[in-house]
Parts: structure tokens; sequence; C-alpha cells
């Protein structure tokens, strides 16, 4: 299967400013692929890179083994679905769709066919004589896609192209475009800011932060095992702390979190010593009453709490000088009295939750 | 409301009028002295009367002197649009060094008085030779119409979305059909006003006209303005010039009219009218898919 994507020592630089600075990333065909991360982090400029629309200011990008450079973006074998949709308003849903067929000089019956058959698919059929204005913002959406996929490209590119779309809509469309994707059996590189939508889709994440690519992964592997703490930050929220590594302990390391408290973890770079960082997810924190005892425990003091429904989320303050948020399971107990501002408790920080970060691989 | 208010609001109302009048009460003055049966134009008008439109259509020097300038000014229109558009073109590139500077050059015209520029033209021709002939005017009224031209169809140009363009070379246009497909169905509106606007300018123009329309071949506000000294003829150029007016505003009117229409279709959408569908959407989208 055709599709790949190799990006070699990619660098961007516009006047001053350097958007893309040495990516070095390789997309297997077929795969649903998202570039993750904050604006101005470099991934639309890397999108807009493999789209043909920049030009690196040096590196390569590979489609298929091939080198794009010098290769206009008419003449390459991929497809752009553009944030703003980029619909061409003079034109009806049909002929915006057959566009791209008209240029590859198809013929009249076979693009009639073509476009009929990709917009029975985006169940955009009935509205095919209507001008892209006459359309909500969803169905715009689908036309977008539809005239980029009718094109059949070995790559589909897809810039943030559902942030203008409301929530509901979103999540119906994200669950829509992966079971596409999987039909289509095409290159997917998805460009997004939003982790959970990236989350939901991709089969790799490639999570970029000022122009580097932070780690790419699959979405359980980027949030279960974060490679740095701004991975670890960007998928939800995660508790940073300091911590001094002093030893092994079992299979994992012994790490003292401020004065005098000594827990175990199992998690990342075990063999580590001396400063680290160490993180744990909020679902990750386990409360109990105060005075509860046993190993990785720590008292604390609620800070706040608030009701979420699902989950009742707690901000406590240990004794050991940090502030952490723990996320607890709605279990059906009132929790509220138990747990008032300046409440005691005791933090339990499972081992196999704890996980210190790897020393110097952080860009921060 | 309190007095000063309703004092404020009549005086604002008075201004409003006063301003109106204006602005309308010379054009309203042709118009009622066209219908004049009278051949001096003065108050009170006795009888009404269309015998001025008459004798103007049958003035054969009247009537091809407005040809004459309605054909200059197509022209004009035609040519100072299409190096409007290459102007804007290049001004709107997305690397411009001195973008300023080349704007203030291609503006100039706009503050130069027309006379020097007729001077300018006449002495140009006298050096390379020519004579002085419509087609010296025609080139004359192309340099002032053509930063009107830009000052239309510029901003509509940065106006457009870039992705525009992007999307059609994504989908396998070269450049110049990506410019003959996109770019320039999307122009059509300020190009149609870039022509009417050029159009007037040199309709209108009289310094360069005079300087360089060959005797005997004068152009529409030539043959006015030396025609106006002959009182015979001066009925007929007040209904000939009434008719004009009346044009003028037509052209207008229609020209903002369909603009405002093509530019409704183009960019479409009031937000209301992409609300609604969107609801059917997800209720669509919930039962089926």
């Amino acid at each position: 299967m055709g599709g790949e994507v190799r990006l070699v020592e990619l660098v961007k630089r516009f006047e001053s400013f350097t958007a893309v600075d040495g990516i070095n990333v390789t997309i297997p065909g077929g795969q649903f692929f998202s570039l993750l991360g904050p604006s101005g982090c470099g991934k639309t400029t890397t999108l807009r890179m493999v789209a043909g629309f920049d030009q690196p200011t040096s590196g390569e990008v590979l489609l298929d083994g091939v080198d794009m450079a010098g290769t206009p973006p008419n003449r390459r074998n991929v497809n752009t679905v553009f944030q703003s949709y980029a619909l061409f308003p003079h034109l009806t849903v049909f002929d915006n769709v057959a566009f791209g067929l008209r240029r590859a000089k198809i013929d009249r019956l076979q693009i009639k066919k073509r476009v009929g058959e990709i917009l029975d698919q985006v169940q955009l059929s009935r509205l095919a004589s209507r001008k892209p204005s006459q359309l909500s913002g969803g169905q715009q959406q689908r036309v977008a896609l539809a005239r980029a996929l009718v094109l059949k490209p070995a790559v589909l590119l897809l810039d943030e192209p559902l942030g203008a779309l409301d929530a509901k809509l979103r999540r119906q469309l994200q669950v829509e475009l992966k079971a596409l994707q999987e039909q289509v059996g095409i290159t997917f590189l998805y460009v997004t800011h939003d982790q959970e939508e990236a989350m939901t889709m991709s089969d790799h994440i490639a999570v970029m932060n000022g122009g580097h690519i932070e780690q790419v992964a699959a979405p359980r592997v980027l949030y279960e095992e974060p490679a740095t703490a701004f991975v670890a930050e960007f998928l939800g929220v995660s508790n940073l702390m300091e911590a001094q590594a002093t030893g092994p302990s079992g299979q994992g390391v012994a790490l003292q979190l401020g004065a005098g408290n000594m827990v175990e973890a199992l998690r990342g770079d075990v063999l580590a010593r001396g400063a680290v960082r160490v993180v744990i997810r909020p679902e990750r924190v386990e409360i109990e009453p105060a005075g509860a005892s046993g190993s990785n425990r720590v008292a604390a003091t609620v800070t706040r709490s608030v009701y979420l429904g699902n989950a009742v989320r707690v901000i406590v303050h240990l004794a050991t000088g940090q502030s952490i948020v723990a996320l607890v399971a709605n279990t059906g107990e009132d929790t509220t009295p138990s747990w008032n501002p300046g409440a005691a408790v005791t933090c339990c920080l499972p081992p196999t939750a704890l996980r210190v970060l790897p020393v110097n691989t952080d860009s921060q | 409301m309190t007095i000063v208010n309703r004092f404020t609001s009549a005086v604002l109302t008075v201004y409003f009028w006063a301003f109106i009048g204006f602005l309308f009460a010379p054009l309203a003055v042709i118009i009622v002295f066209a219908f004049n049966q009278s051949a001096v134009p003065v108050l009170p008008i006795n009888a009404l009367s269309t015998r001025w439109f008459q004798r103007a259509f049958d003035d054969t020097e009247l009537t091809g002197a407005v040809l004459r300038s309605a054909e200059i000014g197509a022209a004009t229109g035609l040519f100072a649009t299409a190096l409007g558009i290459m102007a804007s073109l290049g001004l709107s590139a997305h690397r411009l060094r001195l973008r300023a500077v080349f704007v203030a050059i291609l503006l100039l015209p706009l503050v130069v008085p027309y006379i020097s520029l007729a001077v300018g033209l006449l002495l140009l021709l006298n050096q390379l030779g020519l004579e002085i002939s419509l087609g010296g005017v025609f080139l004359g009224h192309v340099v002032i119409a053509l930063p009107f031209s830009i000052l239309v169809v510029l901003p509509r140009l940065r106006s457009l979305d870039p992705a525009l363009i992007e999307a059609a070379r994504d989908l396998g246009a070269g450049q110049i059909s990506a410019f003959n497909l996109v770019t320039l169905p999307l122009l059509l509106p300020s190009l149609v006003s870039s022509f009417l606007i050029c159009f007037v300018t040199s309709f209108d123009e009289f310094a360069i006209a005079s300087f360089l329309a060959p005797p005997g071949l004068p152009t529409y506000p030539v043959f006015l303005y030396s025609g106006s000294r002959t009182p015979g003829l001066l009925p007929e150029l007040i209904a000939i010039g009434s008719l004009i007016i009346v044009g003028s505003l037509a052209i207008v009117v229609l020209a903002e009219g369909g603009r405002r229409w093509a530019e409704r279709r183009l960019q479409g959408a009031t937000v209301a009218a992409a609300d609604e569908p969107a609801a059917e959407d997800v209720g669509r989208l919930a039962a089926g898919a």
C-alpha cells in the first residue's frame, strides 16, 4: 500500500522565526496520523510543506520514497481539506467536487459517476446543485472532504477540519471521519490542537512543541507513557512533582518527595538518580481517610473539591509541599462533607501510577 | 425626550435636508430647465416642452460628441480595468518590498492636476512627433482612470481567502488556470464596478480632452464647454445634460445593486440562513449515520 510520508530533517524558517526546527518522522501508508500541538508549534507549517504550499528551508519531504522538492501542489498526489474549507463560492457543490477531476481531463460521464458516488458516500447527493453558502458548516465540511477524496489521493491532509463546528457535531464527525478513513484506506495526516480529537481518531500521534516533535506514539502509549513533561501536560491534566531518586526499591525506584516522605515508583526511568520529575494522572490518585497507613501514602489537606457529576475533582495540598489534583469517580456516595476545604485526608500514590520522567529529554 | 434633544434633532433634520439640497439642487435645476419651453433658462417657467430633446437628438455634432465620449469611455474602462487587475495582483503579492512606494506611484495621478497631465501629454506627443488624436485622449484617460480601478479591485482581491487559490492548486490547477477559474470569477463584481467608474471618469473628463482632441472631433465635455458660450445651443445642452445625469444615476444604482447581489451570491450567507440547515443536519446525522 502506498501513501507513506517521510519527513527528514525538515526545517522551515520564516524571516526571523523558525516554525519547524528539524523534524524526522515516518508516517506509514494507510494510517490515521495526527500532528498534535498548541498553536504556533509548527504543525500546520509541516502540513503545508507536505501539500506543497510552503517550500522547506532545508530537509526533505518524501512521498512513497520520492522527494517532493520542486513538485508544485497541483502535481502532488496529495489533497487537502482546509480549515476554512475553501469551497469555491461561485460553484455548486457538484462543480466544487468535480473541479479536480476536470483538471485531470477525465471524461464527462466518468466525472458524473465519480462525483455522484462520493456525494452519496458523504450523504450530500440531494444538495449537489446548491452553492456552498446555502449549506450548514457540517455540510460544507463534507463537501470539502468529498472534493479532496474524489481524486483518490495517496495521502489526505486535514488542517483542523472540525475547528469551526460546535462540540456536538465535532464529536459525531470525529467518529465518521475515522470510519471513512478505514473505509477508503488511504493515509490521513491530520492537524489538530485538540488532544481529545487526536486521541479519538488516530492510529499514531506526533506531539509537537516549538517546532520539534516531542513524542510519536499510539494514543494509549502517549497517555500512559509520556516521554516528556510537555506530553504529559498536553494530553490531559497531569500532576508534576519534583523528587529525589535515592536508589532502587524492588522493581522500581525510591523517591523522596519533599522532606521525609518516601514513595516507590515503578514506571518510567527507574534507573534515574538524583533530582527527577515524577508525574501522576489525577484519576490515579486515591483519597483515603486521614491516618490511613501503608506505603506510598502521604498526608494531605483538601484545598477545594468540585462536583463534576461523573466524578469529583479534589485539589489537595500534600504534606510534602506540593499541590496535586485528584479525580475521584462518582460511586454514588456523598463525599462532600468529608472533603470540605481544610479537611485532613491521606493520598495514596500507587507505585504503578508514578512515572519518573527521563532526565534530559525535556525541551523546556 | 427633553427639549434640548428635540432641538438637536430638529437642527439635524434641517441640516440633513440642506445638505441633500446642496448636493442635488444643481442637478435638479438642469432637469427642470430641460423641459422649459423658453429658450432662456430663467424662472418662472411658463410652459413645458420636450422640444429641446428633439433638437438635441437632431444635432449630429452634439450626438457625435456624446458617442465619441462613450467610445473613449468604454475603451478606457476596459483597458484601465485590465491594467488595474494586473497592478492589484502585483500589489497584493505575499512578499513585496517597497509596497507603499508602489502604491503611491500608482495612485499618483489622483493628486496630479489633470491640466498638468494634459500639458505634459501634449508636450510628450510633440516630442515623439505625433499628432494630437483621440488615441491620445484615450491614453490620458487610462492614466487618470487606473488609480480608480486599483482602488476598487485591490481591496476585493485582498479580501479573497488565499486558501481558495491554494485549494485550486491542490486540486490540480496550474497557476494560470487557478487564476482564471477562481480568482477572476470572484473578482467579477469589482471588475464591473471598476469598468463603470473608469467609464464615467473618462466620459466626464475635460482638461486632457480639450488639449488632445483634434479640432472637429470634440468629446462631449469639450463640446459642452465650447457650446455653453453659444446662447442658441444652451437649451439643447441642458436637455442632453439632464439625460446624462439620469443615465449616470441609473448606472450607479444598477452597479451598486448588481455588486451587492453578486457578493451576496458569492460570499453567501447571512448567519441566520446558514444556521437553520445546521440544526437539521445534526438531527439527520443523529438519526441516520
